[in-house]
């Protein structure tokens, strides 16, 4: 059994990494086409973000709420059920920890930033209900209604924070910046921005490890997303296990919009998530790390320092930095497929083909 | 009268684009194949037909080069999700994301948020047809829509009989209904597949171009703000059939011409009209799947 486990570990990394090798391939062919030295442009990019340690910092700064939107895409995708929700349900979270931070004053720091915390993950854990419910009860297809209550979130959102709660007196829409007290404070090691919601991401991840590995969950989620009819016949009730999911999935999000909110943003603005936007971006993160919590784990620092990096790049070069965004698109693209079949070893593959050849 | 008419003029203005893309999509769905790369094609058709034009300052090659680009983009779609057999929703989900970002990547290179087409506007594109034009209901459903409106209305019968009246339709519906029998027939199920979406990937080219060439002559990113699955949401109510599904999507574009006409009306709190076709059409697909599901005794999803 062990061998057999490392037998698939090459092709499984292989499998990693050959998307990622392909789309910074197509990448460096677009750069090269608009006139730049495409091996300086990802010196640039990766070297800023990962090789130094401030620059490292910031990276697991910025990774920590991609941690939890990968482990809140995981959790669903692995059970063959498609959340596309997490950018709303991220959106739903930061934005009312926000208000919540701005309005709420308690005497106690700690206390507030968990009320902040707990209400981004309440809302995060609401507005995935509906669409768990629907597909519980009625079997309405939830990747559909995600996708279409993105939009719907994102129009409310922008209603309330440039009608309702519009901070007066500032020249561009946004909320009222939190309270102090609701803020993550910069640790200030070697200058960076790095803050104490790593650690609560960190310590999210090694709670998922826990179930996805240990608890009677974590094997039922393996059962589901394997063959959905065969896990109700040996009697797990689907049905409440779907709900139950989505709703682990939607705190996820609404913790890592609220972290978001309280350790980077500080207010809610129209750009609150970015271009390509933090859930879709777990997306990527979960696909990367292959739904796997110590995958996800890399695949948010890599993807994070892509992200950072895109800033270097703006900064020292001429090419835009929506190419990091092309690159995540083909990433996507190529991980769907797999390139290497990993029921086999590469081992008992080559010997295949030689096989093939004598005969 | 004139609150109707514009109602029904922008029922009908926005239903097209959500039409064509219904009307592409139903073919991949009955092949079993979930495209939800629609979205990201009509981005495709809506960019290249309005760049294209921008740089030649020629209409007609906007048209060609849209759709060329569109094919291309199915050609990608069919060949990692059809021959390499990998995740269509990923693959379809990469594809809206890569589009748009290689648009926003060509935006900032010409350092500019939108293209706007200076040597026409989008009063050229309309055709009035007269008499009928000064009839009050009849001419704001029938007069003053461009080229693409009216091919969409008639593509939904044309998609009909295709479907339902063709050897292709027939195969096409069989692939995607019980792939080991189309085999045994010695179907090309592959060939079905890939001709399948390419069709859809043509018409999501039309309304592309209509979005944003006819309507606008003018290209922003990320036009499509959720139109192409909407389509899929209505293709899913109608469960593929041309007629329902053309339906559903009408339905859409009433509920968009309800809140556009509405916000005129509501001021400050415009914005929140916005959400009326998104939840409208959740609201559908759920009682569409009450409706299905309502007689079955079966337990599981």
């Amino acid at each position: 059994m062990v061998q057999s486990k490392r037998k698939k570990l090459l092709p499984q990394i292989l499998n990693t990494l050959l998307p990622v090798a392909f789309a910074f391939l197509i990448g460096g062919i677009i750069i090269a086409a608009i006139g730049e030295n495409p091996f300086e442009v990802y010196a640039i990019m990766l070297g800023r973000s990962l090789f130094t340690t401030k620059g490292l910092l910031n990276t697991l700064h910025y990774a920590s709420p991609l941690l939890l939107t990968g482990l809140a895409i995981a959790v669903t995708f692995k059970a063959n059920i498609f959340n596309m929700g997490v950018e709303g349900q991220l959106l739903f979270g930061g934005f009312f920890s926000g208000i919540v931070g701005a309005t709420l004053n308690l005497s106690s720091s700690f206390q507030e930033k968990i009320i902040c915390m707990f209400v981004g993950m309440l809302c995060g854990v609401l507005f995935a209900l509906l669409p768990a419910l629907l597909k519980a009860y009625f079997r309405v297809d939830e990747m559909v209604v995600t996708l279409m209550l993105n939009y719907a979130m994102i129009k409310i959102l922008e209603y309330l924070s440039s009608g309702p709660f519009r901070e007066e007196g500032s020249g561009y829409v946004c909320t009222t910046t939190i309270k102090e007290k609701a803020m993550f404070r910069r640790l200030n090691i070697a200058n960076s921005k790095i803050t104490a919601f790593f650690i609560i991401a960190v310590f999210v991840l090694i709670l998922m490890i826990f179930l996805f590995k240990k608890t009677r969950l974590g094997m039922e989620i393996d059962a589901i997303g394997k063959n959905p009819n065969f896990a109700e016949a040996t009697g797990m009730r689907v049905r409440r296990k779907i709900i139950i999911l989505m709703c682990i999935s939607g705190a996820l999000a609404g913790l890592a919009g609220a972290g978001h909110m309280m350790s980077e943003k500080y207010k809610y603005t129209l750009t609150f998530s970015g271009t390509t936007g933090l859930g879709w971006d777990g997306m990527l993160v979960s696909l990367l790390g292959k739904h796997n919590p110590i995958g996800i784990f890399f695949a948010a620092i890599f993807y994070s320092a892509l992200k950072t990096g895109a800033d270097s790049i703006n900064m020292y070069t001429a090419v835009p930095k929506e190419i990091v965004a092309v690159l995540q698109g083909l990433i996507i693209l190529f991980l769907a497929v797999q390139f290497i079949d990993e029921r086999y070893g590469i081992k008992e593959r080559i010997g295949k083909w030689k096989r093939k050849e004598v005969a | 009268m004139e609150f109707l008419n514009g109602i029904i003029y922008d029922s009908i203005y926005h239903a097209v684009p959500i039409l064509l893309c219904v009307l592409g999509g139903i073919f991949a769905y009955k092949a079993n194949v979930l495209n939800i790369a629609l979205e990201g094609m009509m981005l495709t058709g809506a960019f290249v037909s309005v760049f294209v034009s921008f740089k030649t300052e020629n209409i007609i090659l906007g048209y060609l080069c849209a759709i060329i680009a569109c094919l291309v983009i199915g050609l990608i779609f069919s060949f990692f999700g059809v021959t390499c057999k990998g995740n269509v929703i990923i693959i379809g989900l990469a594809i809206n994301m890569s589009v748009s970002a290689i648009a926003g990547f060509i935006l900032q290179l010409m350092k500019s948020a939108n293209i706007k087409l200076s040597f026409t506007n989008a009063a050229n594109f309309k055709i009035h047809i007269p008499v009928i034009e000064d009839i009050p209901i009849l001419g704001s459903i029938l007069s003053g829509h461009t080229v693409i409106t009216y091919v969409s209305f008639v593509s939904i019968i044309l998609i009909w009989l295709l479907m339902y009246k063709t050897k292709f339709g027939i195969y096409v519906r069989v692939v995607g209904e019980n792939e080991d029998s189309a085999k045994s027939l010695g179907l090309n199920t592959n060939k079905y597949r890939y001709l399948a979406i390419l069709l859809g990937s043509f018409f999501c080219a039309l309304a592309g171009i209509n979005l944003a060439l006819e309507r606008m002559t003018i290209y922003t990113n990320n036009m499509t703000t959720g139109r192409g699955f909407i389509a899929i949401a209505a293709i899913y109510c109608g469960q593929g059939d041309p007629l329902s599904c053309a339906m559903y999507a009408i339905i859409f574009g009433i509920a968009r011409a309800l809140s556009v006409n509405l916000s005129l009306y509501a001021g400050g709190a415009a914005a929140v009209f916005d959400i009326i076709p998104y939840v409208v059409m959740s609201l559908v697909l759920t009682l569409v799947s009450i409706t299905k599901y309502r007689n079955r005794k079966v337990r599981g999803i």
